[in-house]
């Protein structure tokens, strides 16, 4: 943006310093008190929030954290994982398909079935869940886990397959013919032909489906009761600051421990998530 | 499962347009049939589950909505009853002042810092890429958990007091005055969301034709006049959308209300999602829980629509 190349190593206006100190201040503030509250003692983290007092820093209480017997966050990562896989290979396999077939048809009515879906991006989770419940307990599925991914898979669907139908679009139906002269069916070329095409789409989809699922809160609180046992990352959380709001050794530990994964993974993938959140948000 | 027979009649006639169908022969016929039994069974899956897990409990919920029912005996219909309750109930009235409170402010906020900070770091190097980074991270994780981390950070015997108190100042009741504290869960979800803003705008600003700015610095235009007269204008369609999705999004504000303050002071934080499902669900007001999850419905399906009518205008204005 300057007019002259070679000023490019012009140095920066104090307005953009100041910005970006502000920026850095603001968004590093919060883990770095997650991090070094995780290792003090609870007069340590009244006395002196922000310092790091090397002497008395202990790992005792990320310890008692990860083996403690209640809402155990370290514990519910297996069950979080175990959602999140579920989730994401029902949502691709049911709506990769499905999409293929709304975006080859030229029939109106197999058009309405996209605006069908589209009407789910209506539906707050919070609103749907209430009536769901109901509906589940009717269907023999109240309170258990089947029923809670079948909820998130149907959560899913509306956004995967408008982003699956926008992208298969984009292939030619020259692609299909040339299977079907091959002799594949639909299902045949779907899989073997379309699908592979589709990565990019599969990848955004599959990133989207699981940042979602492992952070969501309100459907695995309401459709899991507490008395099943059964945890996810954040219901672990909340039974557990619940039960702890006021012992800080408690507080800090538990919640880097459910950060520390999601953050390891963004750092991983981050390129990928914000493209493949962004591509979500302006399409879904 | 009306739409699962009127697609196999659709997917005949798509089978039939391709190649290696024959209508003529009695053999094509079968192909056909089995790729329009095929189509359907390719679409059955999603259509099972979505429609049950979804449409039904709308359904589900627009009846009950029109009863009085605790969730155990049999529910009495009473009509619009517990529409009409919505607008006498205090609960109710204040967490709609509050969601709208939230939605606006928190959007605006997140709208403003977002442009503010793509236009910082909109050119392509490796140190804007780290702020750019650094101001999305709390995109990925958790509210509930960014509201518990904030409420640690923020409470009266938070980090933030107790460093105040050591500097004889405070305590300043940032989740514990009522006023403050919806300052403190628009200020919260500001910080959490307003990143998202920045990548979007981002994305908007790379689009902006390099040649246009030149010749704008030729003529002497200041850098403030080409953000003003350039750059803003060309970019309005994204802040428009990001704008109604920033809404679409708040408008349905509870993780956070949970893990920050929990409602309170005194409810002065309840948003709408928070009193359908820890009040009216809890306290076995079903009929009423559902209405008021039919309302929250309807205001974000209106969102939604303005979403998708400002995405119409904004495709056709590219197309054109």
């Amino acid at each position: 943006m300057t007019p002259n190349p070679r000023a490019g190593a012009r140095r920066p206006s104090p307005v953009r310093v100041a910005l970006l100190t502000l920026l850095f201040a603001v968004m590093t503030v919060p883990v770095y008190l997650l991090l070094v509250n995780s290792f003090k003692s609870q007069q340590d983290i009244q006395n002196s929030p922000f310092s790091l007092p090397f002497a008395r820093i202990s790992l005792d209480h990320l310890a008692a954290a990860v083996q403690s017997p209640q809402y155990n966050v370290l514990k519910s990562y297996g069950f979080t994982l175990v959602l999140v896989v579920a989730v994401d290979v029902l949502c691709i396999l049911f709506a990769g398909p499905a999409a293929y077939v709304i975006a080859r048809s030229l029939k109106r009515r197999t058009q309405f079935l996209l605006l069908f879906f589209l009407a789910g991006t209506f539906i707050p989770a919070s609103a749907l869940i209430v009536p769901l419940i109901y509906v589940l307990r009717a269907i023999g599925l109240g309170n258990t886990v089947t029923g809670l991914i079948l909820h998130d898979v149907a959560m899913t669907l509306p956004v995967s397959i408008f982003l699956f139908v926008g992208f298969i679009r984009t292939v030619p139906r020259d692609i299909d013919h040339a299977a079907a002269i091959d002799g594949a069916g639909r299902l045949r070329t779907y899989w073997q032909v379309i699908f592979p095409l589709t990565r990019p789409a599969v990848i955004t989809v599959l990133i989207l489906n699981s940042i979602g699922i492992w952070n969501d809160f309100i459907s695995p609180q309401i459709l899991l009761s507490p008395g099943s046992g059964t945890y996810t990352v954040t219901t672990a959380i909340y039974a557990g600051i619940s039960q702890y709001s006021t012992d800080m050794t408690k507080v800090f530990p538990n919640l880097l421990l459910a950060v520390a994964p999601v953050i390891i993974f963004f750092v991983y993938m981050q390129r990928h998530i914000i493209s493949g959140l962004t591509v979500g948000a302006l399409k879904g | 499962m009306v739409g699962l027979a009127g697609l196999s009649a659709d997917s005949v006639r798509v089978a039939a347009r391709s190649p290696g169908s024959d209508r003529s022969t009695p053999g094509g016929r079968r192909r056909r049939l089995r790729e329009a039994a095929l189509s359907a069974g390719m679409l059955a899956p999603a259509v099972v589950v979505y429609t049950v897990m979804t449409i039904v409990p709308v359904i589900v919920a627009l009846y009950l909505s029109l009863t009085d029912w605790n969730g155990f005996s049999s529910a009495a219909f009473v009509g619009l009853d517990n529409y009409a309750r919505l607008f006498d109930d205090p609960d109710t009235t204040r967490a709609a002042v509050v969601t709208v409170i939230v939605a606006f402010f928190g959007s605006v906020g997140m709208l403003g810092l977002g442009l503010v900070y793509a236009l910082q770091l909109k050119e392509r190097n490796w140190a804007n890429s780290f702020f750019r980074t650094l101001a999305y991270y709390p995109h990925v994780i958790s509210s509930l958990i960014l509201g518990f981390l904030w409420s640690a950070i923020l409470g009266t015997n938070g980090a933030i007091n107790n460093t105040l108190a050591d500097l004889g100042v405070g305590p300043v009741g940032f989740l514990f005055d009522e006023n403050l504290a919806v300052i403190t869960l628009v200020g919260v979800i500001v910080w959490a969301g307003f990143g998202f803003n920045v990548v979007l705008f981002v994305a908007g600003l790379q689009t902006v034709p390099r040649e246009l700015v030149e010749a704008a610095q030729i003529d002497g235009a200041s850098r403030r006049q080409i953000n003003r007269r350039i750059v803003i204008p060309m970019i309005a369609p994204v802040v428009t959308v990001a704008m109604v999705l920033n809404l679409v999004g708040l408008i349905k504000v509870y993780d956070i209300v949970v893990s920050l303050t929990d409602g309170g002071p005194a409810g002065a934080t309840e948003t709408i999602a928070y009193v359908i499902l820890t009040r009216s669900f809890a306290g076995t007001d079903v009929g009423f829980a559902t209405a008021q999850a039919v309302g929250l419905m309807m205001a974000s399906a209106a969102l939604s629509v303005v979403v998708t009518a400002l995405r119409n205008r904004q495709d056709r204005a590219a197309a054109s």
